[in-house]
């Protein structure tokens, strides 16, 4: 098929297709602005101490809201695979953290 | 991670005993091996954002055009949220800025790590990055680093984690799409606990003892205010921007107070440097 094909059998949008080119764009931009910045100056010392602080604090902030939620059962499921993450390697945890929270889920509803 | 010591183990013969190929092909090996819990957590994701998306109207087509493009799970989310028909372009290309701006900061500390790759390539590496990828890509590297290698960012091993992260979100979210109605409420049955989930294991891996990890702390405690208190995507880069700020103000303290972990960290740094 080509792209006016697409286009014709409804299977694109012409405005769908500019939104999502546009937000790859915005997405791409994020993804190489910060190196593009450091890749040219040198750091200092506390420059780097303090990006290496960084990776922690973003993936702290995405899952915030979990520790937040205002069901019990998501709190409690989250404080086992808390847990879990201390001890476990990664797929334990996943498994442990997926079973915690649909049986809590279950039990609490 | 448990199998901490048979990937020292593993690093080690690499240096002594094997050529570069065999060595990538390891590397290659073990990016994919990493990349399947991570996978397993993405598939329910993906399933789930294909079937909103195509509630709201998104074809078979587009769906996987805009996962495949874009490549970053929150800011799809948040765009099919916010998705009308037509859809509100400036409004969604801000969401998307807001929620990936961490990337910024990602692509900050990824930098000094890539330096030795040609810009083409670091532009395809980056394309790639999502929060997984980077962060186990950080924590490969800093493997490699305390084993002495020189070059501790490994290319093949992040871009076979990639691939397969990548395959799965594009192949799942278009399923998802094709599936839609079919897929009932998943997040009851608990898979949406693979997310934090996946992202614990990624700090535990990065957790070096309390007094580094205070300004998780604050990043954590704003962005959940941020999130109860502030409608929209903002609470991602409240939180880590005051994370930063504060290791930035603890790094003065520190400076100050403790001359000799300053040398120790001068030490360190030169040790990178070589």
């Amino acid at each position: 098929m080509t792209e006016t094909d697409l286009i014709e059998t409804n299977l694109i949008d012409t405005t769908v297709l500019l939104t999502i080119v546009l937000m790859a764009c915005v997405t791409y931009f994020t993804r190489i602005a910060g190196y593009l910045v450091i890749r040219r100056v040198s750091l200092s010392q506390r420059a780097i101490t303090v990006l290496e602080a960084a990776p922690g604090c973003v993936l702290v902030s995405v899952i915030a809201p979990y520790f937040v939620s205002e069901h019990p059962a998501d709190l409690a499921a989250l404080v086992i695979t808390l847990l879990a993450a201390t001890r476990f390697s990664l797929l334990p945890t996943v498994i442990i953290g997926i079973a915690s929270a649909g049986v809590l889920r279950h039990l609490l509803a | 991670m448990s199998s901490d010591a048979m990937h020292a183990q593993t690093i080690d013969s690499e240096t002594s005993s094997f050529d570069a190929s065999s060595r990538e092909s390891k590397d290659v090996r073990r990016g994919l091996m990493d990349a399947l819990p991570v996978m397993i957590g993405f598939i329910p994701f993906a399933l789930v954002l294909g079937a909103q998306a195509s509630q709201k109207g998104l074809s078979i087509v587009e769906v996987p055009l805009m996962t495949g493009l874009n490549f970053a799970g929150g800011s799809e989310f948040a765009a099919i949220g916010l998705w009308t028909s037509p859809p509100h372009l400036a409004l969604i290309l801000a969401i998307t800025f807001l929620v990936n701006s961490r990337h910024l900061l990602m692509g900050a500390t990824l930098a000094p790590l890539l330096r030795h790759l040609p810009k083409r390539k670091a532009f395809a590496t980056l394309f790639f990055m999502c929060d997984e990828s980077w962060a186990m890509g950080l924590s490969h590297a800093r493997k490699r680093a305390e084993a002495g290698h020189m070059i501790p960012f490994s290319l093949p091993y992040y871009l076979s984690l990639s691939a397969g992260l990548y395959l799965t979100w594009v192949v799942f979210t278009a399923l998802g799409a094709w599936l839609g109605p079919m897929i009932g409420d998943i997040e009851s049955l608990g898979f949406d606990m693979a997310f934090p989930a996946v992202f614990l294991v990624l700090l535990r891996g990065m957790w070096k003892g309390f007094r580094q990890a205070r300004p998780w702390l604050v990043s954590l405690v704003v962005a959940a205010l941020t999130y109860l208190l502030v409608p929209g995507g903002w609470y991602v880069a409240a939180g880590a921007l005051s994370g930063i700020v504060a290791a930035y103000l603890w790094v003065e303290e520190k400076t100050v107070e403790e001359k000799p972990v300053q040398e120790k960290q001068m030490e360190e740094k030169q040790v990178k440097e070589k």
